[in-house]
């Protein structure tokens, strides 16, 4: 089946849905037709898993007036269908009203698509093989200090459309291909990891991937303790950097958490909420972004927002029920499954960002480590980001992938160390924000950033 | 669809994929539902029914596995995915140098059905959202909050299996839950309470003392108000009383996944080649169970068809063994585990846990509050994170400081962290009660597959040099 073929088909069967709830004499319902061939593999220090298949399924929304109902089914066959619209009208039925509800999405407006590339549709399995082939040429199993490398590769093709009985009818397709190498070494009781990779919606070359990891986690061997707790200017490398970031803004950008008084920058707006140095932008629109989209997931067109203009806060981001409900226009923010997962047609829109980006500015990473007289580099994802607390802004993470930074030089890896502070006081207390954004796996995108002061103990 | 079709099917699946030439198939069906409310200030945020149905097969090439999965369950759509399987396994297999085949074990035919005195599937949506509203109610009780959560769950339905070995088994997953939240953001202060679990059973678990919706309201009004009193956590290593939910999760995060077979066999695990070996003090000894006395999960087999017992991980601080598929038990000649499990029939089983506890001691709470003396009492947590290597952090959402052999203040959010094979040589007792816990909520991810319910538990653990991380 080619993409056009596939948008044809989901068109169709979104369009066909809305007309089997006409028939069940449903008041108001939306149609989200998911569609999507997954095929991984994976290639654990020389074990091989294999998946691929349909993900397939349909989300249905209901409402009676501000009664609305959710349900959801997998496959596309009609009488199954037409129970889950029946399922969902009864849940309406006994929902309390929701106030903020104001209608699903009405016509059909979309924005600008991204890149498709019809030649991850020619992929299989024994290309998949090839690219491990290619990975591992790189890799010298003979190091003795390599205790296991592995592989992965993982591409999709496929899309959604979303249909209501207020008139939209639209689709987005995506391709995607993803490949990645982690390695895991060790030395004289040292154990550390590291890994590459590179994502997008188009086949991208893999040379360097595996080596690029493999070095990394070499070059963090032979690390020494820390020694105490000492409150230290830290340097996050430019993923690291994402990293440490997307936990926090996931929610203080929200504006569903704005609406429901949970958003601690819910009384920010118009203010300084970091320095000024600091713009930050939800990009809807770029069309080599997994996240650059036609429609968001309600039918809303995507967009691009500045969110954070200059260090002040300019907007939260909105669907379109969470949008009015603050008097505000959606942002084409609406998420289904999210970042953290979940299959997509199994969820009612929630807020998310799109990709978030943050502005480059001045020094690159090797600039900001030369300005640190004593500090920390950070080199890999802490563990603990995603346990911090959104409301109060307090983290406390623990990293093995630290350096101490002396007098402009990086001088050793350290041992595990913890690191603590509060998101919202270190936002504005940003030394550097550097030049060199990377494309990471998180819902952000940021360059190396130097913080003034952050607790370190071991 | 009629039960007799789906085996049917099952079986033509199984046929169509040794025809192809692969060795062994294994065939799976799975049709749950789920529900799903999300009570927000009172509003439906969300409420959800998903049906969930489909067929994955698993076609086995000289011991390299491949796998497909199909929505569509026609006989054409069944007979494709095990094409797809077989050739994912047989053009993947020159590559593959962890060959993982394994025995064959006698027929099971079994079909097994969970009775309870209040199935979901009999009682109303207004119903279950009756008790969000009670718990709900509960929580404003205990002080003036900006936003209340409650959310409800549940799972239920049918799972088949039929393999090349003439296996034909039938059982029925079943799970409720219920979590409540309390938030304060006014004048500068900010603090959250949330609380909740579920179990294997009916909605009477709703109705037993501990777990009714108003005293988990209470409880989440309770710890969202003892927060904006609290005191900031010590920094440092600290000998810490850990509670049954918090040293569950430590031992699940920290030690179980390192203790899954498929990281040992690729050497990944740190503790890959080390049974035999003291790892931890004589006061830990860690089980894998999954029909626990204790409660918990409720899981008689696993995906592969292999009924689950319990299996000694470590033994008064001795490693004793791992936990297993059919194929990670062949290759390290060991017992087999029932520990191969997938979320849902898009995904492969794979090596995962059941219910993981740390096994009981033989201190009242009294005397493991007096022999921490100065230090820490943590409660709960709000997500944690583990590393290959040993090294973890998790989020203290709810705990005490222990001053004088007393429980006193509540301390405010905190991390505790250090390396599980380090931690455990320091583990100098336990409590003689254990508690599993469980729930809809939450669940286990790896490889791509979350949310995965499993129990985790034990008694209260005295735990010493504890790594708590607060800003100074």
């Amino acid at each position: 089946m080619t993409l056009n073929e596939i948008r044809d088909k989901i068109l169709h069967i979104a369009d066909q849905t809305i007309k089997y709830a006409r028939d069940l004499n449903i008041p108001a319902a939306e149609a989200y037709v998911y569609n999507l061939s997954n095929t991984n593999l994976t290639d654990n220090k020389g074990k091989i898993d294999s998946r691929d298949g349909l993900i397939q399924g349909i989300g249905l929304r209901v409402a009676i007036g501000k009664q609305v109902g959710f349900a959801s089914c997998t496959g596309f066959e009609k009488e199954t269908i037409k129970s889950t619209l029946k399922h969902a009208h009864s849940i309406a039925n006994v929902s309390p009203k929701n106030p903020m509800f104001n209608g699903f999405v009405a016509g059909t407006n979309v924005a600008k698509e991204g890149i498709l590339d019809p030649e991850i549709l020619q992929l299989d399995s024994d290309s998949m093989i090839e690219t491990c082939n290619l990975m591992s040429q790189e890799i010298d199993l003979s190091d003795r200090r390599l205790v296991s490398i592995s592989y992965g590769v993982n591409f999709s093709y496929g899309g959604y459309a979303v249909a209501t009985t207020e008139g939209c009818l639209a689709s987005s397709l995506v391709t995607t291909y993803a490949a990645n190498s982690f390695s895991v070494v060790t030395e004289a009781g040292d154990r550390k990891t590291a890994g590459d990779f590179v994502q997008g919606r188009e086949i991208k070359p893999v040379e360097g991937i595996s080596s690029n990891g493999l070095k990394k986690a070499l070059n963090s061997l032979g690390s020494k303790a820390f020694g105490g707790s000492e409150v230290l200017p830290t340097v996050w490398e430019p993923r690291e950097s994402a990293a440490f970031l997307a936990f926090s803004f996931i929610n203080c950008v929200s504006g569903s958490s704005y609406v429901e008084k949970s958003n601690p920058w819910g009384d920010k707006l118009d203010q300084q909420v970091a320095v000024k140095e600091l713009t930050l932008i939800d990009d809807g629109q770029n069309p080599e972004s997994e996240a650059g989209r036609a429609i968001d997931t309600e039918g809303s067109p995507k967009q691009t927002t500045t969110v954070i203009d200059n260090g002040i806060l300019k907007t939260f981001l909105f669907d379109k029920m969470f949008g009015e409900a603050a008097d505000k226009a959606t942002t084409g923010n609406a998420s289904r499954g999210g970042f953290f997962g979940g299959i997509p047609y199994e969820n009612v829109p929630n807020v998310e960002p799109n990709k978030l980006l943050i502005k480059e500015v001045g020094k690159n990473l090797d600039q900001q480590i030369s300005e640190i007289n004593k500090g920390i580099l950070l080199t890999g994802t802490p563990i603990g980001l995603f346990t911090s607390n959104q409301i109060t802004g307090d983290f406390g993470i623990t990293t093995n992938d630290a350096f101490l930074i002396e007098k402009g030089e990086v001088v050793h890896p350290l041992k595990n160390i913890s690191i603590a502070g509060n998101y919202f006081e270190t936002l504005n207390d940003i030394r550097t924000i550097g030049s060199d954004r990377e494309v990471s796996g998180w819902p952000i995108d940021a360059p190396a950033i130097t913080y003034n002061k952050h607790t370190i103990s071991d | 669809m009629e039960n007799g079709n789906i085996l049917d099917l099952l079986h033509k699946a199984v046929e169509k994929g040794e025809n192809l030439g692969v060795n062994f198939i294994e065939a799976r069906y799975d049709d749950l539902n789920l529900t799903t409310i999300n009570y927000t200030n009172e509003i439906i945020k969300q409420s959800s029914s998903l049906s969930r149905k489909g067929i994955g097969i698993m076609a086995y090439y000289q011991g390299t596995p491949g796998y497909s999965y199909t929505p569509e369950l026609t006989l054409e759509g069944v007979k494709e995915a095990t094409i797809r399987a077989a050739k994912l396994a047989k053009s993947t297999d020159s590559r593959n140098k962890i060959k993982l085949d394994f025995d064959s074990i006698p027929t099971i035919k079994e079909k097994i059905e969970v009775k309870v005195k209040k199935h979901p599937k009999d009682f109303e949506f207004a119903d279950k959202l009756d008790m969000l509203k009670r718990g709900v109610t509960a929580v404003k009780e205990q002080l003036e909050v900006t936003t209340t959560i409650g959310l409800y769950g549940e799972i239920y339905g049918e799972k088949y299996l039929v393999n090349s070995e003439g296996t034909e088994l039938y059982w029925v997953p079943l799970m409720v839950d219920i979590r409540m939240g309390g938030v304060v953001i006014s004048e500068g202060k900010q603090s959250q309470g949330f609380t909740g679990w579920g179990a294997s059973t009916g909605l009477e678990f709703f109705e037993e003392k501990e777990t009714t919706p108003e005293i988990t309201g209470t409880n989440a009004g309770t710890y969202c108000k003892e927060q904006l009193e609290a005191v900031a956590a010590p920094s440092g290593k600290t000998k810490t009383l850990v509670s049954p939910q918090m040293g569950g999760v430590v031992v699940h995060e920290s030690f179980g996944h390192l203790s899954e077979a498929d990281f040992v066999v690729t050497g990944q695990s740190p503790i890959a080649d080390r049974v035999g070996e003291e790892l931890g003090s004589e006061h830990v000894t860690i089980i894998d169970e999954g029909v626990s006395p204790y409660g918990g999960l409720y899981l008689p087999y696993d995906d592969q068809g292999i009924k689950t017992g319990r299996t000694v991980l470590l033994e008064k601080g001795i490693l004793k063994g791992y936990l297993h598929n059919r194929g990670t038990a062949k290759k390290m000649n060991s017992e087999l585990t029932g520990n191969s499990r997938a979320i849902n029939f898009m995904f492969n089983p794979i090596v995962r846990m059941k219910n993981t506890y740390f096994e009981k001691g033989d201190l009242t709470f009294e005397e493991a509050v007096e022999h921490v003396n100065t230090g820490v009492y943590a409660v709960d947590m709000s997500g944690g994170q583990v590393g290959l290597d040993g090294n973890f952090m998790f989020n203290c959402s709810r705990g005490y400081l222990i001053e004088n052999g007393e429980v006193t203040k509540p301390i405010k959010n905190t991390a505790l962290s250090g390396n599980i094979l380090e931690l455990l040589k320091y583990v100098e007792g336990g409590t003689k009660e254990v508690t599993i816990k469980t729930g809809y909520f939450g669940g286990c991810g790896k490889g791509g597959q979350g949310g995965l319910p499993v129990g985790f538990g034990g008694p209260d653990m005295i735990m010493d040099k504890v790594l708590v991380g607060g800003a100074q």
